[in-house]
């Protein structure tokens, strides 16, 4: 059914590849959650649930032995659970620029690829919000961030950025939530109304609340959407902002520097984006979503890759120049020592994942290729973690006093947390590819509609 | 009791046009239904300006004056803090608190406000009653009229809305 649109020349992928009713739209992005678990999705939930076992297991060690069941010790006092943290709530930055801050520039490109990348969010927050908690060592006491009027008559100090960082996750956290239920409730409602079972009927038709998509339900609903949209904004270049405050704030050599809120959010995007690119490119294929999902999507995506990529190579860069700019022995010092250090290999590695792997995407074939574009992802996820390590230990391993240096290793327990977030991070997004459709049919429909009515000027994105 | 005449349209343009028309000759409430919003179904219908923005602004005005009052109030007043010499009072250091809760209570204010315009969750409503309304989350554009039941308006109403093009009507009770 291809309607008369005109071909932009300029583009040779369409965000959608051909034009449907619909009826056939609802059945095509719906499919995924009425035709059950294929063998694929049981075998990988099997391995995310064995992830999840060994998450539970290492937390209770954790908690059963204290922080000493992990690699920490002074001058070391953070190491991976902040670098696990901060790579984590980095990785929701890409969800909610491709869900909020996209929307709001108008760009039709995300409306594909915005329900699935604001899950992602989510879920990634949810792995970031366990580690400063278990780092506590008490974490029972953990509501004790809350200033609650107590017979111990303390208050927690707003003045240091850590209070920032649990006001700043827990907002991020609950509004990324409503924005993404709020998109939701349409499309729970299609479910409800095109489901066979009474279970799933109920069960669907209490989630959508009993959404009629009337005109003044849309009317109230499109503004909500969009005032959401804009307060997630400036939200999410807050939480990253505040992210690096924890490190910005310090006095230590390698963190105590103005560069590292912007350079923050940007390595946030970077990582976020890889991260949909390392989900999107299985999950489009295995969901038989590749003509919503087009290769229009993962170019377009490639292209925020790459630009983020440069800004991030331009903050390490203006790093190592500005602590020689300085001339300030101890900055010099932190910078030489990140480069030729006991953890030099991280840096360097680093440097090939981040910097160099994404200048493949200059080129247009590699952009539009997708196992390129997932290895590439991979490396970039690493390289973002690594990044992480850096700032985090190698600055604290080597501070101001030679005698109070000491080098880090990891014990197998953090190495079991970090394995096993990401399993629990895999849980969560089998069930909700299973449950939940992973594109949004009411915004496919509302593009569609827009394009096939010619307004070609808003495809040109 | 009221009764709701429900017909569908084939196409969105069919059901703003037959919206439109109703409207100028109907005082009774009329609603369109679509799988996706449609530009001027508001304005068919004249809908009036939505509160949820209204209920935004003060969401997050007293979400952050909230925030802001707790910080001066645990750390400037109640409890004093002598940190390197810096005033208890340290206005530039509650700003992310500030900010933070202001957007977060006009996230809730918009979010449960919409429900509460809406007057959603309802679980029930006549056009379920109709198996043929399960379209219109999915590819059907319907149109609702609601009349007084034994009027003589509801045959009317019926033929006006198939003068009008649409493909089936229906007509269901209230349940009380």
């Amino acid at each position: 059914m291809e309607a008369s649109e005109v071909k932009d020349p300029l583009q040779s992928h369409p965000l959608i590849e051909g034009r449907y009713d619909n009826a056939s739209l609802t059945q095509m992005l719906f499919n995924p959650v009425w035709r059950g678990a294929g063998r694929g999705w049981w075998l990988l939930f099997l391995i995310s649930l064995g992830g999840t076992g060994l998450l539970i297991a290492a937390i209770s060690i954790t908690l059963a032995r204290g922080i000493g069941a992990w690699g920490n010790n002074i001058p070391a006092a953070w190491a991976f659970g902040i670098v696990n943290f901060v790579w984590w709530i980095g990785i929701g930055h890409a969800g909610t620029l491709i869900s909020a801050i996209l929307l709001l520039f108008q760009q039709k490109w995300r409306t594909s690829i915005n329900r699935f990348a604001e899950a992602m969010t989510l879920f990634a927050v949810m792995q970031a919000g366990m580690f400063p908690v278990l780092h506590l060592g008490r974490p029972w006491f953990a509501y004790w961030l809350v200033p609650y009027p107590n017979r111990m008559r303390i208050w927690p100090q707003f003045k240091s950025a850590l209070p920032w960082d649990v006001v700043a996750v827990s907002t991020y956290f609950t509004v990324s939530f409503l924005f993404w239920y709020t998109g939701l409730v349409p499309d729970l409602a299609a479910l409800r109304d095109s489901s066979k079972g009474k279970v799933q009927r109920i069960v669907y038709g209490i989630f959508s609340l009993g959404w009629r998509g009337s005109a003044s339900q849309w009317h109230n609903w499109r503004i909500a959407y969009l005032l959401l949209a804009g307060l997630a904004t400036p939200l999410v270049l807050s939480v990253h902002t505040i992210v690096s405050f924890d490190f910005a704030i310090s006095q230590l050599p390698g963190w105590h520097t103005t560069l590292f809120p912007p350079y923050f959010v940007a390595g946030a995007v970077f990582s976020g984006f890889a991260m949909v690119q390392t989900l999107i490119i299985p999950a489009r294929r295995a969901l038989g979503l590749t003509r919503v999902i087009t290769l229009r999507h993962i170019d377009n995506m490639n292209k925020v890759l790459l630009a983020t990529s440069m800004m991030v190579g331009y903050g390490y860069l203006m790093e190592a120049f500005t602590s020689w700019y300085s001339a300030n022995d101890y900055e010099r010092f932190a910078s030489l020592n990140r480069m030729t250090g006991h953890y030099a290999f991280v840096y360097w590695l680093l440097i090939f994942c981040n910097v160099l792997v994404p200048q493949i995407f200059w080129s247009k074939r590699m952009r539009t290729n997708t196992l390129v574009t997932w290895v590439a992802a991979v490396l970039v996820n690493v390289g973002m973690w690594s990044e992480r390590f850096v700032i985090v230990v190698v600055s604290l391993t080597r501070d101001f006093l030679p005698s109070s240096w000491a080098n880090y290793a990891p014990t197998w327990v953090d190495w079991t947390l970090l394995s096993g977030t990401i399993g629990f991070f895999g849980l969560l997004f089998l069930l909700f590819l299973r449950f939940i459709p992973a594109v949004s049919a009411s915004e496919v429909k509302e593009l569609q509609h827009e394009l096939s009515e010619g307004n070609h000027v808003a495809e040109a994105a | 009791m009221a009764l709701w005449v429900l017909g569908e349209f084939s196409t969105s343009g069919a059901l703003l046009k037959a919206a439109r028309d109703l409207r100028s000759r109907h005082s009774e409430p009329i609603e369109t239904y679509s799988p996706f919003p449609l530009d001027g179904a508001s304005e068919a219908l004249r809908l009036k300006r939505s509160k949820v923005p209204l209920l935004g602004l003060v969401g997050g005005l007293g979400g952050a004056a909230f925030g802001y009052l707790v910080q001066f109030l645990t750390n400037a007043v109640d409890w004093p803090i002598n940190v390197g010499g810096r005033p208890p009072h340290s206005a530039p250091a509650f700003v992310p608190i500030t900010f933070e809760s202001g957007v977060l209570l006009s996230s809730f204010s918009i979010f449960f406000g919409l429900w509460a315009i809406l007057k959603l969750p309802q679980p029930y409503h006549p056009a379920f009653d109709l198996e043929a309304f399960r379209s219109a989350s999915s590819h059907g554009f319907w149109l609702s009229i609601e009349v007084q039941e034994g009027g003589p308006q509801l045959d009317a109403v019926s033929t006006e809305l198939k003068n009008l093009g649409a493909v089936q009507v229906a007509a269901v009770p209230e349940r009380s």
